[in-house]
């Protein structure tokens, strides 16, 4: 079994990696009260009590003045909305945790606040260690600075002396791996260079706690996966982790714990694979209402949402990283369905199906009675093209059959082999049988 | 008001933030300082000359201008050209700095907003770089002073290098008020172009004291750069080094600056990131 495929042992579970467990409990949604109140150890690395970030209201420019004057007095602008509310938790050294939500939901805010570049309006913030934080792009980078350069500005900013990053510098320069372009100014360079520049940074300061928002999401796939083998190393080193991604794939590979924002305010705590899966019920629920009525008849258990999504974002599927797949189902008497979901090719042929019975899977249970189901199917065996993922919803016994879902998705990539699924096989030089 | 300066730098040095040590500081100023000089000058193809040159040229229109237009008297000692160079170079010197300083912030505006750190060092560096550099051409100008055989006193020298740190202090305390009051009301670069410009005609750098007349005296010479200019002169051109109380009385005002402006900036600085 040679040519078997990539190693499966790649994707191991996040929670059995940390020992230290955080402050809240695990499992079902903790309430965010609960989650401020029960952090902030004495040994806490990093810890958030009740914080909360006001932005002033841009006015036009004779508000501006009396703006600038509030400030100086010390009050408050007039006119503010709130990017960040009642957010509290706590790290020790060795724990990773994810911050998930949607566009502005305040993760970038919050990032920041523990980075230091935004003071909060609001709570206390302690963080007891060197912070390296890769906000959005090129995080503490000059524009106008080389490469070169700006290893140098990132030292300062650190209260690195010379000596040390000069010690770290050539480090920095291969793990970027940009060539010559380190001798140009930042400003010249494509996202996916900065990106690696910067964390190529942040990888050498050693810093006590990373804080990456959305680094992942920007380089290319070798320079990606580079990266989150340097983030698990990290991380077993005893490194701290505070990562921002929209990326369940990656929420849950690097990341014990998760906290949900919504809208400035937290809305789930939790192991990361907990809130994952309610982050992505929440989405597909929302998909399903922008997509229209679809749903069961109500007396029925019916499929309400069925959402595929490549690991790692882009619109297609790598064959090794795979592809998220959620389905929430309708139940209409409470008990839990089973549901039966495989891949089928784009003229209907089955390639392969499972239920959540076979599996011994069961489903979040949630509040507004639907159940939601959240798996990952990787290194796939599928040859480049066009498949749909089928879903179907049983009854609670996987006995009957109600519905029938489809979404489409397309596996990446060019080959010359035939057929629709690769078998692991190996030539044999000699020819035993001639 | 002084009161709520004071817990706004207790506040600030209660923040949860990077340590803020005094290397770090050191370390992030001499990174900021050489690119000042760096992108400013060295960069182009012809900043440092001009730098040089600019003023030269400068004080050879008003040359021309006040001695052979309109005729301006001598003085007791050494030519006009003397006296107006010893008073405008500095002059030169704090307005570049004022001006540069109060936009400073904006040049680094992708750091406030994504790193930690203290944003003082980014007006420092930039005061910083501007003086040393017209510094250097002072130097430069009064040694071609010398050359074309003006009694400039080199021994001025000793008196002259306070002075321009006593105006280095009061030129960032003002700088620090206006940099900071820049991010949040970009008019203040535009409305600073034409108040340094009517201070310059106010204070006797392109004409003595001694022709003001009576009656506006007390005014001109109650504008602090007038006192700079004159102490200036006295050193340089006079020979004259001895202390005097007025100098203490402007390294008093200067610190006031200094500590006002730092004292505002500080309490704004916590919003740049949201502004700059």
């Amino acid at each position: 079994m040679s040519a078997a495929g990539p190693s499966q042992g790649a994707s191991r579970s996040p929670s059995g990696g940390s020992a230290a467990a955080p402050a809240a409990s695990v499992g079902a949604p903790v309430p965010p009260s609960l989650a401020a109140a029960v952090a902030a150890p004495k040994d806490a690395l990093v810890a958030l009590d009740g914080v909360g970030k006001d932005y002033a209201k841009l006015a036009p420019a004779g508000g501006r003045l009396r703006l600038v004057a509030d400030l100086l007095r010390g009050r408050a602008a007039a006119s503010t909305f709130t990017a960040l509310d009642g957010v509290g938790f706590a790290m020790r050294r060795g724990e990773s945790l994810a911050v998930v939500g949607e566009n502005g939901a305040g993760k970038s805010t919050l990032l920041k606040i523990v980075a230091g570049v935004v003071r909060p309006t609001r709570g206390s913030v302690a963080v007891n260690g060197r912070v390296a934080a890769l906000l959005e792009l090129g995080s503490g980078f000059h524009p106008d600075y080389t490469g070169y350069a700006n290893i140098d500005l990132a030292a300062a900013l650190l209260g690195m002396d010379a000596a040390e990053i000069a010690r770290r510098r050539e480090a920095i320069v291969e793990f970027a791996d940009i060539g010559t372009h380190i001798h140009d100014p930042i400003k010249t360079y494509s996202s996916g260079m900065v990106v690696r520049l910067g964390f190529a940074i942040a990888t050498a300061l050693a810093p006590d706690v990373l804080i990456t928002d959305e680094v992942l999401a920007v380089g290319d796939e070798s320079f990606q996966r580079k990266c989150v083998a340097w983030m698990e190393d990290y991380l077993g080193r005893g490194g701290t982790l505070l990562l921002c991604s929209h990326s369940m794939y990656h929420v849950q590979k690097l990341c014990a714990h998760a906290l949900w924002l919504e809208h400035g305010r937290p809305r789930m705590y939790g192991t990361a694979a907990d809130v994952a899966r309610e982050y992505l019920a929440y989405h597909e629920a929302r998909a399903e209402k922008a997509g229209g009525p679809r749903r069961a008849h109500a007396g029925d258990y019916g499929v309400t949402a069925l959402v595929v999504s490549p690991v790692g974002g882009g619109a297609e599927v790598d064959p090794a990283r795979g592809f998220e797949v959620g389905v929430e189902v309708h139940s209409p008497d409470g008990r839990a369905p089973v549901i039966a979901v495989g891949v089928v090719r784009a003229d209907g042929t089955p390639v392969y199906g499972t239920t959540s019975e076979l599996d011994g899977a069961a489903p979040l249970r949630r509040a507004d009675g639907t159940f939601a189901f959240a798996l990952r199917f990787h290194d796939l065996p599928l040859l480049p093209g066009h498949y749909r993922v089928r879903a179907h919803a049983m009854d609670p016994e996987g006995m009957r059959l109600f519905d029938h879902h489809e979404a489409p998705f397309v596996v990446a990539g060019a080959t010359r082999e035939l057929g629709y699924c690769r078998l692991p096989h190996e030539w044999s030089s000699g020819g035993r049988g001639a | 008001m002084l009161r709520a300066m004071r817990q706004a730098i207790e506040r600030e040095a209660a923040l949860p933030r990077q340590p803020r040590t005094a290397s770090r500081e050191r370390a992030l100023f001499a990174n900021f300082f050489l690119r000042e000089l760096r992108t400013r000058y060295l960069g182009s193809a012809t900043g440092l000359a001009w730098a040089l040159v600019h003023p030269l040229v400068l004080l050879a229109v008003y040359y021309v201008v006040f001695t052979q237009i309109f005729r301006v008297a001598s003085f007791a000692t050494g030519s006009f050209l003397a006296f107006v160079a010893v008073a405008l170079w500095p002059w030169l010197a704090a307005q570049e700095a004022l001006q540069r300083g109060t936009v400073s912030l904006a040049g680094y505006a992708g750091l406030i907003r994504k790193a930690a750190f203290p944003h003082e060092s980014i007006v420092h560096a930039s005061v910083a770089a501007t003086l040393a550099l017209q510094f250097a051409g002072y130097v430069v100008v009064l040694a071609a002073l010398r050359a074309l055989g003006e009694p400039v006193r080199v021994e001025g020298l000793l008196l002259a290098v306070p002075l321009w740190l006593v105006m280095a202090i009061a030129v960032t305390g003002v700088t620090f008020a206006l940099a900071s009051l820049q991010v949040f009301v970009r008019d203040v670069e535009h409305v600073l172009m034409p108040l340094l410009m009517m201070l310059m005609y106010l204070t006797p750098i392109l004409y003595p004291l001694a022709i003001v007349p009576e009656s506006l005296r007390p005014w001109v010479a109650a504008n602090p750069f007038g006192w700079l200019v004159t102490r200036m002169r006295d050193a340089l051109l006079e020979g004259r080094l001895a202390p005097q109380w007025g100098d203490l009385v402007a390294l008093g005002v200067a610190l006031a600056l200094y500590a006002l402006g730092l004292a505002m900036f500080r309490r704004l600085s916590p919003h740049f990131e949201d502004f700059v």
